[in-house]
């Protein structure tokens, strides 16, 4: 009963945002929480910190968590070999995540729309050039990728938000050819070309907003791989610089003192844990809410 | 052998129950075809479903028994139910070709389904030839070796008409068999289908939209509008004489093939869907009936026995319908009428030489390639104000026509021009001016219109693609235009903000034409706009092509596989077999008195609604 | 040309040849790129100038990029990758001991990884779109977020520190010292019918391949759920039903085997992922393995030794893809020409 489920009398659409917020399932709610959580305590470390996160109190060195015997109140998650502040360091850790995240995120997203949609338009030439660039790419370890990068670009953070870009572009670019080349075959891509629209016009305004969903689901997702990879990188001792804290740098220094002292690295294993499932989960849900609300709305047509 | 009596299935909805299926009551003796008609929603394969015991969550039988012989099927248990299916109870699905396992062959189906009704494994083989063999398909021994993929749909068609009557089953439900096939597979295989039944006497349920066609093959005939029957009996009479306002109105929007040429009346509106039909008390047609009354929408009307066998559910039988039949607007442009600016013969369209060739590369290692000619030395014109059919099966080109005259084709070999420019090889000036001049009606709404796009976006979508200079010029007018043409393509204001998820088929057809008119092109090609509309909806689109092109004097080519449209339509049609154009000429020459063999054939496959003419036979 | 499994495999192998060379010049090209001086950690700190210049023409450092790279390729098809600065020894040596401690890592997180998914997978699967679908769906999720390294680096503090059961450093117990035969620990403690060394080798294998196999085991059991519910929603599989086909043969002939297909790709494509976790897992578990190899080359500009192993993981991927593209071949009817 194809004229009762949507309705030829049903109301007009209502605020696509609002629309689309409405229809977030809970998982996408919670990966919300976690990421924005994340962000806040990212912009929020200084005060949030009991304490700098290189400060050194070689009196005080690996303490316990304040809820155990030797605990202090003044270091809540205890100390490292150094005195530090597990805490402090994990918050201001949160720092390095985010911003690595997010840009790491804007740049392969970019950079990988632009050569999907390039691809997936044009096809012929165009497309077997990118397409097999973006297989070569893939099948490789993107680890092992990024490790040479790092050692032709040197270390550093940006080098690692480079790094990162420069592997990950492919992911996108794959996924979201797909899908341009199932939105360039619909019939109304060809109406809007046949009515005059130019190439860029019709990229802009009727390929890209099909398309724009999945795109914000795959950033999401790809937030939480920048994350991993740069707590990899940290980890190995290639991104950020011997100064500043990073999660993978706290796991590659609690490693010594694992048997004295394993919260000092339980707790950055937990905070990458934490922020990379707030993104799963959100993009996941992102792309549960996407993808029945499609099926459905096709399901009624036909 | 299959009795419904007074069965009525309902569904759960926000709004209580509601009766999707209502008093359905029908009896297929043994040995006959009953023909289950109706248009898409009326509830025919829910009738199926229900047949089979597979019913979707949240649907219940509130009402009734059906029977299947002396056995009881309502209320029986599931498992007992489940183990009748494939056995004594067979269906053929409608689309053949996605019907089977893609990872399995045909013999290891077909033998599958041997297994599955008993027959001992050293005989398998031997009556999968024979079946097969019945299906007059060739070569079955080969045929058992292929994969669905490697058939063609009427072929996997009949592998699975041979394997429904492997079960010499006591009832097969043949849901749509032929809708995904050509008009010359459709009838082989119907021809089969019937002979078969003859021959082994089983019992058919055949589910159709094609009234017509179920006039020619079955015996009798249930009639289905919103989940009641609202007529039943003798196929053909049904047909001749149609009592029910639905019936009539169903048969009178067919266009037809043979018989007087008239402007087929429209029924507007469309049926209602299940979150309407909890409201109606009454007649379920009366809104969009020309000669319901109050009484009609107090209570459920009962089925009513009349003389021969026939049963009406109305209250009005006997009563007229005329010209209340669905609202008929002025008529200004009939069919077969001259066309109109004779003083200026120039073709509009002229097509010489056209001839278009595929090529399928292989990939990255393969050496040749395969060279498809899709298009082979085609040539006709169009003149200003007139309607050109083009007419085929899938495969014979006439998309490609479609394409090439807009340009969409640029590898095309020979010369298509419009209006003096020529199409192949426009670039800059030109190619805008082209724009102005033809513009093409894709065939599926769904697909054609951008779901992100409001009707009022749609319908300005050509206004955007202009040069600043023309958008300027025309800016002022902008809304009114639109005004006028929501009025034009019969669309009220209240849905310029509605998106195409919202719109029903035909709704979202009159958008998609309404944009092709947008910018008041002289000529318009329509690519099967009316394929898969209901046929109610379809007369609806078709009259407003007419209005429309008489209104603004545009030309139309229209391309369609069913004969019956182009003959309602068009002035002349040109006949298209495996890429070239086999014969062209006036429509009631060419279909009265055709010359090509091919024509033949196509014309002796399409079911006439004459009963003089007997169908199927052999093409 | 006909599309047989023998002619895909052969394709994909020759294809394979330019991508490597391909790849092996981008991997010199964006080594030397670094304005570093891997001279320094050869010499030592009194060294002349004359000397450091004598060196570098010895090792050919000296010379345009492309000779360079020229004489890397013309060497490296003649089986040399040149000499590892760090080592002292030659590359291929070095890759030849570490190779099969990483392809006897991976293999076995790989069985592990199947064993796990497949159930899970099917479980999930059976539970979809029903009240209880959030179980397997949140477990999934949450596995999904907790990358290899994190499980390894878990495992030890669980299994090593906190009920110290298992061993989690190197690949076999400091008392055991075996002659290698193929360089797979556990085949070759068997092949000596060394009992006790077996079972040790295998412990020490449970965390890292463990950890592995918990950071692979969620995109195989998606990809192979969604696998499954997009066969069952074929109209083949409803018509199946009506055919009165038995519900277990419709799962196991109809939905499993359909879905088997998409998945073996997919899972094909993730091969580069599984080697670039096992990488990490190796340093965590201190395994002397090419990932181990290669951090310790990237960690001292190392480039003979970087070039050397990229290049080897390499041919890995290519194999890998060949293999994978010809089994898809061999079980699906549909992509092959007749």
């Amino acid at each position: 009963m194809e004229q009762g489920v949507a309705g030829p009398q049903g109301l007009p659409r209502k605020n696509a945002v609002l629309r689309a917020l409405q229809s977030l399932s809970p998982k996408a709610w919670v990966g919300l929480c976690l990421v924005l959580f994340a962000v806040f305590v990212a912009c929020a470390a200084p005060w949030l910190a009991p304490h700098k996160p290189d400060a050194q109190d070689l009196l005080n060195m690996l303490l316990p968590p304040m809820w155990s015997a030797n605990g202090n109140l003044d270091f809540p998650l205890g100390t490292d070999g150094l005195g530090q502040c597990i805490l402090s360091r994990a918050i201001y850790g949160t720092r390095v995540a985010i911003v690595v995240a997010v840009s790491a995120a804007t740049g392969a997203m970019l950079l990988g729309v632009v050569m999907a949609m390039l691809a997936g338009y044009f096809g012929g030439w165009v497309d077997r050039i990118i397409g097999y660039v973006v297989d070569l790419w893939m099948s490789f370890p993107p680890v092992v990728l990024s490790l040479v990068l790092m050692v032709g670009l040197g270390t550093g953070v940006v080098n690692v938000i480079l790094a990162i870009v420069l592997v990950d572009w492919t992911r996108f670019c794959r996924v979201v050819r797909s899908d341009v080349i199932v939105v360039r075959r619909r019939q109304y891509v060809a109406a809007a070309r046949l009515l005059g629209f130019g190439h860029w016009k019709t990229m802009w305004r009727e390929i890209l907003p099909a398309v724009g969903p999945l795109i914000i689901t795959l950033f999401t997702l790809e937030m939480g791989v920048a994350v991993i990879v740069e707590a990899i990188l940290s980890f190995v001792g290639l991104s950020v610089s011997a100064g500043t804290v990073a999660w993978g740098v706290m796991i590659a220094d609690s490693r010594d003192y694992l048997h004295e002292a394993p919260w000092g690295m339980l707790t950055p294993v937990f905070c990458i844990f934490l922020l990379v499932l707030g993104c799963n989960a959100l993009g996941d849900g992102l792309r549960e809410s996407l993808d029945p609300a499609l099926r459905e709305r096709e399901k009624e047509q036909g | 052998m299959i009795r419904f009596e007074h069965v009525s299935l309902s569904a759960r909805r926000a709004s209580g129950q509601v009766d999707l299926l209502r008093d359905i009551s029908f009896t297929v003796p043994q040995g006959r075809i009953l023909g289950l008609v109706g248009e898409s929603g009326a509830g025919k394969s829910m009738v199926g479903r229900l047949i089979a015991g597979l019913l979707p969550e949240g649907f219940r039988i509130t009402q009734g028994h059906i029977f299947l012989g002396d056995t009881e099927l309502t209320g029986m248990p599931p498992a007992q139910r489940a183990a009748l299916l494939g056995r004594k109870l067979v269906f053929i699905p409608q689309e053949p070709l996605t019907a089977l396992n893609p990872l399995m062959t045909i013999g290891e189906s077909f033998a599958e389904q041997l297994e599955i009704i008993g027959m001992a494994r050293p005989r398998r083989h031997a009556e999968m030839l024979r079946r097969l063999e019945e299906m007059e398909l060739p070569q079955p021994a080969e045929i058992l070796q292929r994969y669905p993929h490697q058939l063609s749909g009427g072929q996997c068609q009949r592998v699975l008409i041979a394997m429904a009557f492997a079960a010499e089953p006591a009832l097969i439900v043949a849901d749509e068999p032929t809708t995904a096939l050509d008009v010359v597979t459709q009838a082989n295989v119907m021809r089969i289908l019937a002979r078969r039944q003859k021959a082994n006497g089983t019992s058919i349920i055949l589910i159709t939209h094609d009234l017509v066609m179920a006039s020619h093959v079955c015996d009798e005939m249930v009639v289905l509008y919103a989940g009641e029957v609202v007529e039943s009996g003798d196929a053909r009479t049904i047909l001749a004489q149609p009592l029910h306002p639905y019936t009539q109105s169903l048969s009178g929007s067919t266009p037809k093939l043979a018989g007087e040429a008239k402007r087929l009346p429209t029924l507007e509106g469309f049926m209602p869907g299940l979150g309407d039909l909890a409201v109606i008390a009454g007649c379920r047609f009366q809104e969009r009936c020309g000669i319901g009354d109050a009484r009609c929408g107090q209570r459920r009307i009962e089925l009513q026995q009349m003389d021969g066998g026939r049963a009406v559910r109305c209250l009005k039988v006997g009563v007229p319908l005329g010209d209340a039949a669905g609202s008929v607007a002025a008529d200004t442009q009939g069919h077969g009428e001259q066309r109109a600016g004779q003083a200026d013969d120039s073709p509009l369209l002229r097509v010489r030489n056209l001839s278009l060739t595929y090529r399928s590369s292989g990939g990255l290692f393969s050496w040749g390639s395969r060279a498809n000619k899709a298009l082979d030395d085609v040539s006709f014109e169009v003149y200003r104000g007139e309607c050109v059919g083009i007419v085929g099966e899938s495969g014979s080109g006439k998309s490609s026509i479609a394409r090439s005259i807009v340009g969409m084709h640029g590898e095309c070999e020979g010369a298509i021009d419009v209006d003096g420019i020529s199409v192949i090889g426009a670039r800059g000036e030109a190619l805008e001016q082209l724009r102005r001049t033809v513009q093409i009606i894709f065939q599926d709404p769904h697909s054609a219109l951008n779901p992100r796009r409001s009707v009022f976006r749609l319908l300005t979508q050509g206004f955007e693609a202009l040069p600043p200079r023309a958008r300027h010029e025309m800016a002022a007018q902008l809304e009114g235009k639109v005004a006028e043409l929501m009025g034009d393509i019969r669309l009220p204001p209240s849905m310029l903000g509605r998106y195409p998820s919202e719109m029903s088929g035909g709704q979202k057809q009159r958008v998609n034409i309404g944009r092709g008119v947008f910018l008041a092109p002289k000529l318009l090609v329509a690519d099967e706009i009316v394929s898969g509309l209901d046929m109610s909806v379809q007369a609806q689109i078709l009259n407003l092509l007419k209005e429309l092109a008489a209104r603004y004097g545009i030309a139309v080519v229209l391309i369609s596989h069913d004969l019956a449209v182009v003959r309602y339509l068009c002035q002349r049609v040109v006949v298209m077999y495996e890429g070239r154009a086999v014969e062209q000429g006036p429509v009631d020459e060419v279909f009265l008195r055709p010359r090509h063999e091919y024509t033949r054939r196509l014309l002796a496959a399409v079911p006439s609604g004459d009963p003089g003419k007997p169908w199927p036979v052999a093409v | 040309m006909l599309r047989t499994p023998l002619t895909v495999l052969l394709q994909r192998l020759l294809a394979g040849i330019p991508i490597l060379v391909l790849l092996s010049l981008v991997v010199f090209v964006v080594l030397r790129a670094l304005p570093s001086d891997p001279l320094g950690m050869m010499l030592p700190p009194s060294a002349t100038r004359a000397e450091a210049q004598a060196l570098s023409a010895a090792l050919g450092l000296d010379k345009p990029l492309y000779v360079q790279f020229y004489i890397w390729l013309e060497k490296a098809l003649g089986g040399d990758l040149g000499h590892s600065f760090l080592y002292q020894q030659s590359v291929v040596l070095l890759i030849a001991k570490a190779l099969p401690v990483t392809l006897e890592l991976v293999l076995v997180a790989l069985c592990i990884a199947l064993v796990i998914s497949f159930p899970l997978a099917l479980f999930a699967y059976s539970l979809y779109g029903k009240r209880w679908g959030v179980v397997p769906d949140t477990i999934v999720v949450v596995m999904q977020s907790i990358p290899a390294f994190l499980w390894g680096l878990l495992f030890i503090a669980l299994f090593g520190v906190f009920f110290p059961v298992l061993p989690f450093s190197g690949q076999i117990g400091p008392d055991y010292h075996l002659p290698t035969i193929t360089g797979f620990m556990l085949l070759d403690t068997l092949l000596l019918h060394n009992g006790p060394a077996f079972r040790d080798a295998l412990a020490h294998m449970v965390l890292p391949a463990c950890a592995l196999a918990l950071g692979f085991c969620p995109l195989v059991v998606r990809v192979l759920r969604s696998c499954l519910i997009e066969a069952s929603r074929e109209p083949y599989v409803m018509v199946a039903r009506l055919r009165g086909v038995p519900a277990r043969r419709i799962l196991l002939r109809y939905i499993q085997k359909n879905a088997l297909l998409p998945t073996i790709t997919m899972i094909g494509v993730q091969f580069g992922f599984l080697f670039g976790s096992a990488l990490l897992i190796e340093i965590i578990f201190s395994f002397p393995g090419i990932g181990s190899l290669m951090v310790s080359a990237v960690k001292s500009n190392d480039l003979p030794l970087i070039q050397g192993v990229t290049i080897v993981f390499g041919v890995l991927m290519v194999l890998i893809n060949a293999v994978v593209d010809t089994l898809y071949v061999v079980l699906n009817p549909l992509l092959r020409d007749h």
